[in-house]
C-alpha cells in the first residue's frame, strides 16, 4: 500500500464515519465578552456525546459587538442531538438554566430556515404574564422581567435536519506531549472554520470508544485497539513505537463543513507534527456499515 | 429595466384613489391598459391616462412624481415590490399593505399606513392624523412592518396598534398611541397630551420625557433594556442612526385598562 505523508506524518489510508445529526445554532449576548463566554461555556457544558449528555454542543466562535441583534459583544453556540425532540428539549433546558440565569444575557436566533425551535416560545413563561412580546423588521422577541432587568429571547430559532456528527481525526504519536500539543494546534486551526464545533474538552477525545462492550447494558467502551497499554493484542492497530493516541470529534452544521474542519486539522498536526513525534493520523470507523458520512483522508488532504 | 413612472400632469380636480396602481394589479398590463385604469373618487371619470405621464416598464418598482395631496392610497394593500413618491401622498398611504416598500420624499396625509399587516413605510417630511391607526372598516390600526416619519405626526399616530414599529421623528399630536394594543411607538421629538392612553401592551419610548404624563402611568423607575439595545441595532440597519442606550426610566400602564404597557423615557 502507498503511503501518504504529509510533512514527514503519515496519513492512513482510511475514513471517518459519521451520521446525520440535527443542529442549531443560537447567538448569546452579554454585556461582556467575558460574560457572553461564561453564559455560552455553561449552556455548553456537559454536551461532550450524545451517549449520555443528551446533545453535543459548543462554542462556534466569538462574534464581535458589530455582528449581535443587539450590538453587544457574542457568542455563536451550536447544539446537536439525534432528533428534532431531544433537540427541543435540550435547547429548551440549557437555555432556560444556563442563559436566562446568567446575569445579563440575551438570546436570539442563529439559524435561518424553515423547520423552527422554540427558544423564547417556551422561556417566556417564566415571565408568569409579565413577559412582553415585541416584533421587530417581522421577528418576535420575548421580554421576561427577571431580578437583573429583562430577559430579552428571540422567539424561535431555525434547525437544520442536516447536521452531520462524529467527524474525526485520530492522532498517534511517540509522546503524550506530542499529540496533546499537535491536536491543540488541530482545534485551534478548526475553530475558524465557519458552521464546526469541537464538543469535546479543549476539543479533545482522550476516550476514544467502540460500539458495544463485553459487558451487558454497556452501549459503548473504551477504543482498545488504539490503548497504547494494549498493544501486545491482536487486536490493536497501533505501531510498536505508538504511546498516545488523542482523537478530535467534529460536528457540523453541513457535511462540507466537516471536510473543511479535517482539512484544517491535519495540516495544523502535521505542521511540526513528525518532529515533535507525531507519526500518524487516522480516523475512526466502523467499517462504513454504520455512518452514511465517510471522509476519506486521503481526499481531505488533498 | 426601468422603474414605471408615473409624472402628475396637473393638480387633480378631485381626489384620486391610486390603489391600482401596485405591482400586483399592474403586472402583466400593457401601457394602453394601465392609461385606461381608472382612478376617479366622483362620478366624473378619471383614469391614469388623464392625470399621469405614464413612463418605464418595471411594475415591481414604481415612482410617482411630482404628486399631491390629493393622491390617495398610494400602495394600498401593497403586497410586493417597491414605491418610491417623488412629491406629496394624500390619505391612506400604504393602508392595509402586507409586505413592500413605500418611500415618500415628501408628506403624507391622514392615515398614513393604517391597519397595515407588514412591510416599511417611510415618509421624510410630515404626516397627517393617525398614522399606523385604524383604516375604515377595521378594528385593528397596524398590525405589523414599520412607518418611519422623518417629520411631524398629527394626532393618534399608531392608534389602536398592534404589532410593529412607528419611528418620529418629530414631533407627534395628541393621544399618540392611543388605545395601542401592544407594537412599539418611538417618539423623537414632544408629544400633545394623553399619550398612550388606554395602552394595553404597547410601549411608548421617548427620546425626552412627555410634558404631560397620564396619570394612569406608575412608575418603575430607571433601569436596563436590552430591547433599547436590540432596536437601536435594528434601526441602524434600516439606516436609522439613533441613539438609544439602554438605561430608562419605565412607567407601567395604561391603569385604567389592562395596565401591561409601558412608557419607556430615554435617560
Amino acid at each position: 500500500m502507498p503511503e501518504l505523508k504529509v510533512k514527514g506524518v503519515t496519513i492512513v489510508e482510511t475514513f471517518a464515519e459519521a451520521f446525520p445529526m440535527v443542529g442549531t445554532r443560537v447567538i448569546i449576548t452579554a454585556p461582556t465578552a467575558e460574560w457572553a463566554m461564561i453564559s455560552a461555556r455553561t449552556m455548553t457544558g456537559f454536551a461532550t456525546s450524545v451517549i449520555a449528555c443528551g446533545a453535543e454542543g459548543g462554542i462556534e466562535r466569538i462574534l464581535p459587538k458589530s455582528e449581535t441583534p443587539d450590538g453587544r459583544p457574542g457568542i455563536a453556540v451550536l447544539l446537536f442531538t439525534m432528533d428534532v425532540d431531544k433537540l427541543q428539549t435540550q435547547l429548551r433546558n440549557r437555555v432556560g438554566q444556563c442563559v436566562l440565569t446568567s446575569p445579563g444575557s440575551a438570546c436570539y436566533a442563529g439559524l435561518e430556515g424553515g423547520k423552527k425551535l422554540k427558544l423564547g416560545a417556551s422561556l417566556r413563561f417564566f415571565g408568569d404574564g409579565w413577559q412582553m412580546s415585541k416584533v421587530i423588521g417581522g421577528r418576535r422577541y420575548w421580554r421576561i422581567p427577571v431580578m437583573g432587568g429583562e430577559f430579552v429571547c428571540e422567539d424561535k430559532t431555525g434547525l437544520t435536519t442536516k447536521a452531520v456528527g462524529g467527524g474525526n481525526l485520530l492522532v498517534v504519536g511517540k509522546s503524550h506531549s506530542a499529540v496533546l500539543a499537535a491536536c491543540t494546534r488541530a482545534v485551534r486551526a478548526m475553530a475558524d472554520v465557519p458552521d464546526v464545533i469541537t464538543p469535546f474538552p479543549g476539543g479533545i477525545v482522550r476516550s476514544g470508544s467502540k460500539v458495544g462492550s463485553k459487558y451487558a447494558g454497556q452501549i459503548a467502551s473504551t477504543n482498545h485497539a488504539y490503548a497504547p497499554g494494549l498493544k501486545w493484542h491482536p487486536d490493536s492497530e497501533l505501531p510498536p513505537n505508538a504511546e498516545a493516541v488523542l482523537e478530535i470529534v467534529i460536528d457540523g452544521l453541513t457535511a462540507d463543513a466537516i471536510h473543511d474542519a479535517m482539512h484544517a486539522g491535519i495540516h495544523a498536526i502535521a505542521k511540526g507534527g513528525a518532529r515533535d513525534g507525531v507519526t500518524h493520523i487516522t480516523a475512526g470507523n466502523y467499517g462504513g456499515n454504520l455512518g452514511p458520512h465517510h471522509f476519506h483522508l486521503k481526499e481531505i488532504v488533498g | 429595466m426601468t422603474a414605471l413612472c408615473f409624472q402628475l400632469k396637473r393638480r387633480p380636480e378631485q381626489r384620486l384613489d391610486l390603489s391600482p396602481l401596485v405591482p400586483a394589479r399592474l403586472d402583466g398590463l400593457n401601457r394602453k391598459e394601465i392609461e385606461a385604469l381608472s382612478v376617479a373618487t366622483t362620478r366624473e371619470a378619471v383614469t391614469v391616462g388623464d392625470v399621469f405621464k405614464v413612463k418605464g416598464r418595471d411594475v415591481q418598482n414604481l415612482h410617482f412624481i411630482g404628486t399631491d395631496d390629493r393622491c390617495d392610497k398610494i400602495g394600498a394593500g401593497l403586497t410586493g415590490g417597491e414605491i418610491v413618491v417623488e412629491g406629496d401622498a394624500g390619505m391612506l398611504l400604504g393602508a392595509r399593505m402586507k409586505t413592500g416598500k413605500i418611500a415618500v420624499h415628501g408628506g403624507a396625509g391622514v392615515l398614513a399606513g393604517a391597519s397595515m399587516a407588514g412591510g416599511e413605510i417611510a415618509v421624510r417630511r410630515d404626516v397627517g392624523d393617525q398614522a399606523g391607526g385604524v383604516a375604515f372598516g377595521e378594528t385593528f390600526g397596524m398590525k405589523g412592518g414599520f412607518i418611519a416619519i422623518g417629520g411631524d405626526a398629527g394626532d393618534f399616530v399608531g392608534e389602536r396598534l398592534r404589532r410593529g414599529l412607528i419611528v418620529v421623528g418629530g414631533n407627534a399630536g395628541d393621544y399618540a398611541g392611543g388605545r395601542m394594543i401592544a407594537g412599539t411607538i418611538l417618539l423623537r421629538g414632544g408629544v400633545g397630551r394623553y399619550a398612550g392612553y388606554g395602552n394595553r401592551r404597547g410601549s411608548l419610548v421617548f427620546a425626552d420625557k412627555p410634558r404631560h404624563l397620564l396619570p394612569t402611568y406608575v412608575d418603575s423607575g430607571v433601569m436596563e433594556f436590552d430591547y433599547l439595545r436590540l432596536l437601536e441595532t435594528w434601526l441602524r440597519g434600516q439606516g436609522l442612526r439613533i441613539r438609544l442606550g439602554g438605561r430608562a426610566r419605565r412607567l407601567m400602564g395604561d391603569m385604567a385598562v389592562l395596565g401591561k404597557g409601558e412608557m419607556l423615557i430615554l435617560s
